[in-house]
């Protein structure tokens, strides 16, 4: 794949088959063997195309259900996609409220996991770790469980980890709704800062003020639909125009 | 092209420091939670070892020599193999926060966390080694034949990971394949030499440690560690051959079933 290429989807498409019965046991399987079990088929993904350039920030749009969580998921390589090609240059991170994180280890053991899973070495961690512990605000936390964290105390290391150690490819999904106004804060500066400059972002959001401020393209989805990737100012007119 | 992945594990990318990583992280976990640390390790094959010692050597008064050490490295070897696959058949569900936000590769968290039993496995080797040749009235006496066990206990690792891999995927689909495994492995285990006398065994079931790669591994490994004589190459080579074949079905399987665990799980 060329270089300057960080993500490349050709002809994805995603269906759930949600069951009914739920048959996920060999005794289930056996004694129902003759008898399918009845599945909803739920189609969140129709036939599209995708393409995001290395440094690049493009903005996800549409109304809750249209598929843009499950889209950012086939994208990130965490969903396998039924149709079609998803083609990944680098590391990837979904990065909603944080990062995933083990509640049975401790802030500092996590930090260093989930800095190893995004692909860096310990010694790069090892120069980033106060830098994580103090943006966190969880220093005298720091050799604590995570099970014992307050939920604002989880978000925010989710977060700093996210931020500081970063992956090549980013997908934030609303992730302005992060810790208390304080932190908000701080996380916003974040974006005003440099931070986004040179990194591939893919971002989701509710907020028209955010995507108009950083995504230089925008994709508009409806119903599993890709209705229109290109501009971003044309996106969000045409997401307005069809919810007014 | 060996070369170049061997350079793409060690200094392009941080592979080989992750997955040591978290081999450590999966050991401190399962040891130093408690109190005993380590000794938990040992106390498992110990307390094993003298139940079988009693039921085998007190009352029925078995004439195999250095009993003891017979069955502590038969025990061992049983242990890692069962804690690898009966105690990985959860790993999708336990280590999902390692792959449902990011694009990891899965083999990963398997190697590392075989890795973490290793540890205990070589701490229980040292022991053994310690006992036999030290403390064993009948044993002892080191031997060039004992560097064979590497050999053995790759061939044991590659069997385990493949059976970890078929039964954690396929637990994707049925949850109940912890239970039915169960009844498998307590059939495997009385199925292998671990307390029987070898000619028995044999004679009994003539041909059958071609049949169970777990067989030729204990009888191999009391070859090589107690015997002072070179392993059966022949059973060496079948299991070598089973263990691949397995890891083939359950690398297979990971990419089949083990794709979809982010969305089943």
């Amino acid at each position: 794949m060329d270089a300057s290429i960080a993500l490349r989807a050709t002809n994805i498409s995603k269906t759930f088959h949600i069951s009914e019965d739920s048959h996920n046991t060999v005794k289930h399987r056996l004694f129902n063997l003759f008898s399918p079990s009845r599945q909803k088929k739920v189609e969140a993904i129709k036939p599209m195309d995708f393409e995001v350039k290395r440094g690049e920030c493009v903005g996800l749009i549409g109304r809750n259900g249209c598929g843009k969580s499950t889209l950012v998921r086939l994208l990130a390589g965490v969903f396998p996609v039924d149709t079609g090609t998803v083609e990944i240059n680098g590391t990837t991170l979904i990065m909603n409220l944080g990062v995933g994180m083990s509640q049975e280890l401790t802030a500092r053991e996590n930090i260093y996991v989930s800095s190893s899973v995004l692909g860096l070495k310990i010694k790069e961690t090892d120069a980033i770790f106060d830098k994580i512990v103090d943006f966190a605000e969880i220093r005298e936390f720091i050799d604590t469980k995570v099970k014992f964290f307050s939920s604002g105390m989880m978000a925010r290391l989710g977060f700093s980890i996210a931020v500081n150690a970063g992956a090549g490819i980013m997908f934030l999904d609303e992730i302005f709704a992060v810790g208390d106004m304080k932190f908000q804060e701080k996380a916003i500066k974040v974006f005003e800062s440099s931070w986004i400059e040179g990194k591939t972002v893919i971002l989701v959001s509710h907020s028209m003020d955010v995507i108009n401020k950083y995504c230089t393209r925008t994709a508009y989805m409806k119903k599993g639909e890709l209705i229109y990737f290109g501009e971003t100012q044309k996106a969000v007119e045409l997401y307005v125009t069809d919810n007014q | 092209m060996a070369a170049n992945t061997l350079k793409d594990w060690t200094i392009r990318t941080n592979k080989l420091e992750r997955l040591w990583l978290l081999a450590k992280i999966e050991f401190k976990l399962r040891y130093y939670e408690n109190k005993l640390g380590l000794l938990w390790a040992l106390l498992k094959p110990l307390m094993d070892m003298s139940i079988y010692y009693v039921a085998f050597k007190v009352i029925l008064g078995t004439d195999i020599p250095a009993f003891a050490s017979y069955l502590f490295i038969g025990l061992i070897l049983w242990n890692f193999f069962l804690e690898s696959t009966s105690g990985t058949i959860q790993l999708l569900n336990t280590k999902k926060y390692l792959y449902e936000y990011s694009n990891m590769n899965k083999l990963e968290i398997y190697v590392s966390t075989l890795f973490a039993n290793s540890i205990g496995f070589l701490f229980n080797l040292v022991i053994f080694i310690i006992f036999f040749n030290f403390l064993e009235a009948g044993g002892g006496g080191f031997s060039f034949h004992n560097l064979w066990v590497i050999a053995l206990f790759i061939n044991l690792f590659i069997l385990s990971l493949g059976i970890s891999l078929i039964l954690s995927n396929i637990y994707i689909l049925a949850k109940d394949i912890n239970q039915i495994w169960m009844v498998v492995t307590s059939f495997l285990f009385f199925l292998s030499p671990v307390f029987y006398k070898l000619e028995v065994f044999q004679s009994k079931l003539p041909g059958f440690q071609y049949g169970n790669p777990l067989a030729g591994i204990i009888i191999n490994a009391r070859r090589v560690m107690m015997d002072k004589s070179p392993p059966i190459f022949r059973l060496l080579a079948f299991d070598f051959v089973y263990a691949f074949i397995i890891l083939l079905v359950g690398i297979f399987l990971l990419n089949k079933l083990g794709a979809k665990a982010a969305e089943k799980l």
